[in-house]
């Protein structure tokens, strides 16, 4: 946490943060300037590399809590002179994102998982929202936006009696735009199926980038998880539903390159490493993995690794890949958010995986473990893992 | 040789009619659109351009109705492409690391002419990769050929048929720009072949089609930052890379890069095609003084009039 007096450059001169200006001048002003105050800045204010977050309200204790690796967590907040405004200033790099709740005493009463009633910014996941504190730098990508003139592909809810999972499982089905019985397209299969939808705007990206030439057009079979962290730690018959049944379906039923690097596998987190998995247990299948912060939790020594016993598995089946590195496709496009925790065993993985002659592309960013990160990762990715035909046309 | 007339993009600067216009011959004016792909026939402006007199040979439109009529063209057709997406994907990862041993041997410091030798050898490389590649695709489409499928469909017979007939009564050939890719294979799909005597217009990928050896190139994308070989064009220009949208497509202020690029493809001049340009390539496949090219230096600037 930096210092109250801390200043920032505004056009070549130093010039101190909105709070300490605020700070000074409560001793001449009235009651009403923390109103004034708060209808001038949005929080939390951003200040060049200052983030101040602010809560307003009586309290014993307020908190920011976060996920970000390096910050303190929790975040005290300090009360401002007598007043009921709430505030600590941190430092946010250019370009970061961060994803934060407060935390609240009142009345001997804690009350969590509370969103910033001065931000209207909030991000969205299977858990709920969280508030947004995005630094300076930090834009949300056109990409990832409704754009009228991108012609939408379209979703199907199709459903398969999977005998390995011995259950229906449903799949959502996109067709890019223009879809046409003569073309072959490539097959991405992501996991998490629903979420990659509706918290990192899955169909908005594909249908973007598809109208952009960015990437290629492209089949999508977005696969929701059953119990997801038994099927996507190292599952066997997670791997042989996703190889054995739902590849050849969908090469039987739809216009496919039936080829390995015509299909890529994708997920984040768990979903990371159920991709990761099933591509050893079928080395032979996909031809790019699209890895999102991926658990790949690993202990080189000790048994300790800190996850809990739902990666007890998760890291058996990292140690022994690491104990026997092998090439499970061709490339690999991994990323994984500075601000996490897994930030550390996903750069030991790179060059695990580089030793073993695959081809790896990784990728950081200033952002935590969240939809919106593996959200703006997506352009990148995909115009790697399948390039669209935009080299192709000159207008 | 008659007159090609290569011209920049016509999105926004329209010149095609007042070239066509220029060249005072009468007659229909066979245009091709294919790089349109499902917008082919989406041709009205066009028309208006051409003064009412265009004719449009639809090849784009010929090769889906044969691809959705003839199982056995579309099987050798998917076969094919698919095949030449894998060839160029291979050529693409030797390509990556071949340019990146040329960058690498570009930083390097030491002794001038050591380093100069390597770099030469090291973009003689890329060019030998690069023939290899065009090599291959050629073997690929006589493979494809030799499998008989051509031969064996009337409805693909009387498209070429047709599409031929048409060229014969024009007075000068139209080409758009559009997907590179979809213009030459439409074209070689229907062998349109302009008579040396047939004036032709191109524009933007209309204008690489007339060229020998088709560059792909966007330096502003991350998965295709290098330049790649794409095919061989009707090589109605010999002699010449064509690089329409230079300035929104290239990083022409790299002087290493640019220098690198013209090193690789030494022997062809690299023509800058954007917005408003007109070159009129001379019978002897000459660029005009005032085009626009990348200098050996890596800098641009114009073809210079005879002395």
């Amino acid at each position: 946490m930096t210092s109250p007096t801390t200043t920032v450059p505004t056009s070549g001169h130093q010039r101190k943060l909105a709070i300490n200006r605020l700070r000074d001048r409560l001793a001449t002003s009235d009651s009403g300037a923390v109103d004034r105050f708060l209808q001038r800045h949005s929080a939390p204010i951003i200040e060049g590399r200052y983030a101040t977050f602010l809560w307003r309200g009586e309290a014993e204790e307020v908190m920011v809590r976060h996920r970000v690796v390096g910050l303190p967590d929790p975040l005290h907040l300090r009360r401002l002179a007598d007043t009921d405004l709430w505030h600590a200033t941190i430092e946010l790099p250019e370009g970061s994102r961060v994803e934060y709740q407060f935390e609240v005493v009142r009345g001997g009463v804690r009350e969590q998982y509370l969103n910033d009633p001065l931000n209207p910014r909030l991000a969205h996941g299977p858990f709920g929202s969280q508030s947004v504190a995005a630094a300076s730098g930090y834009v949300v990508p056109s990409w990832t936006l409704p754009d009228p003139e991108a012609r939408p592909g379209t979703i199907d809810s199709i459903s398969l009696r999977s005998k390995a999972l011995r259950r229906e499982q449903w799949v959502r089905l996109y067709r890019p735009a223009r879809f046409r019985e003569v073309r072959r397209y490539p097959l991405l299969i992501v996991h998490d199926g629903d979420d990659y939808l509706n918290y990192a705007a899955a169909k908005t990206v594909l249908d973007n980038l598809i109208h952009r030439g960015e990437v290629a057009p492209l089949v999508a079979a977005f696969i929701p998880p059953g119990n997801r962290l038994v099927e996507y730690a190292n599952h066997a018959p997670h791997a042989r539903f996703v190889a054995r049944e739902l590849v050849p379906y969908l090469t039987e039923e739809l216009p496919l390159i039936d080829l390995p690097d015509g299909r890529c596998l994708m997920g984040s987190s768990f979903g990371g490493v159920a991709s990761l998995s099933t591509a050893v247990r079928y080395p032979s299948v996909f031809g790019s993995l699209l890895l999102q912060s991926g658990s790949f939790v690993f202990t080189d020594i000790g048994a300790e690794h800190g996850g809990g016993p739902v990666f007890d598995p998760v890291v058996k089946f990292v140690n022994g890949y690491r104990a026997r590195p092998r090439v499970v496709a061709d490339r690999i496009y991994q990323t994984c958010g500075i601000y996490e925790p897994l930030i550390t065993p996903n750069r030991s993985m790179v060059s695990t995986f580089r030793d073993t002659g695959m081809e790896v592309r990784y990728v950081e960013a200033r952002d935590g473990h969240n939809w919106e990160n593996w959200r703006d990762r997506l352009r990148d990715a995909l115009t790697w893992i399948f390039p669209g035909e935009q080299k192709f046309v000159y207008e | 040789m008659s007159s090609t007339h290569l011209l920049g993009p016509q999105r926004f600067l329209t010149t095609a009619g007042a070239v066509v216009r220029s060249l005072d011959i009468e007659g229909p004016v066979a245009t091709i659109t294919a790089g349109w792909e499902e917008r082919e026939s989406d041709d009205g402006e066009l028309d208006t351009v051409l003064d009412g007199r265009s004719q449009n040979l639809r090849l784009f439109g010929r090769m889906m109705d044969v691809l959705e009529h003839d199982e056995a063209v579309a099987a050798a057709a998917l076969a094919l492409r698919d095949a030449v997406d894998d060839l160029a994907g291979l050529y693409s990862i030797r390509l990556h690391h071949a340019l990146d041993a040329v960058y690498a041997l570009r930083r390097r410091k030491g002794r001038e002419d050591v380093l100069a030798a390597a770099s030469r050898d090291g973009i003689d490389a890329v060019r030998r990769l690069d023939q290899w590649y065009l090599d291959e695709v050629r073997a690929l489409y006589s493979e494809a050929y030799a499998t008989g499928a051509a031969g064996s469909s009337e409805l693909w017979a009387q498209h070429r048929a047709e599409v031929g007939e048409l060229l014969a009564g024009s007075s000068v050939l139209a080409v758009a720009g559009g997907h590179v890719g979809m213009l030459l294979r439409t074209m070689q799909f229907f062998s349109v072949r302009p008579p040396v005597d047939l004036p032709v217009v191109a524009w933007s990928a209309g204008a690489m089609a007339m060229t020998r050896t088709v560059v792909l190139f966007n330096d502003f994308v991350q998965s295709n930052g290098a330049a790649e070989v794409w095919d061989r064009g009707l090589a109605r220009v010999e002699n010449v890379v064509a690089l329409p949208h230079a300035r929104r497509r290239i990083h022409l202020d790299d002087r290493v890069r640019m220098q690198v690029f013209v090193r690789r493809f030494e022997g062809s001049a690299c023509l800058l095609l954007d917005d408003g340009a007109k070159v009129a390539v001379g019978p002897d496949g000459a660029l005009p003084p005032g085009a626009r090219v990348i200098r050996a230096d890596g800098t641009v600037g114009v073809v210079e009039a005879a002395a």
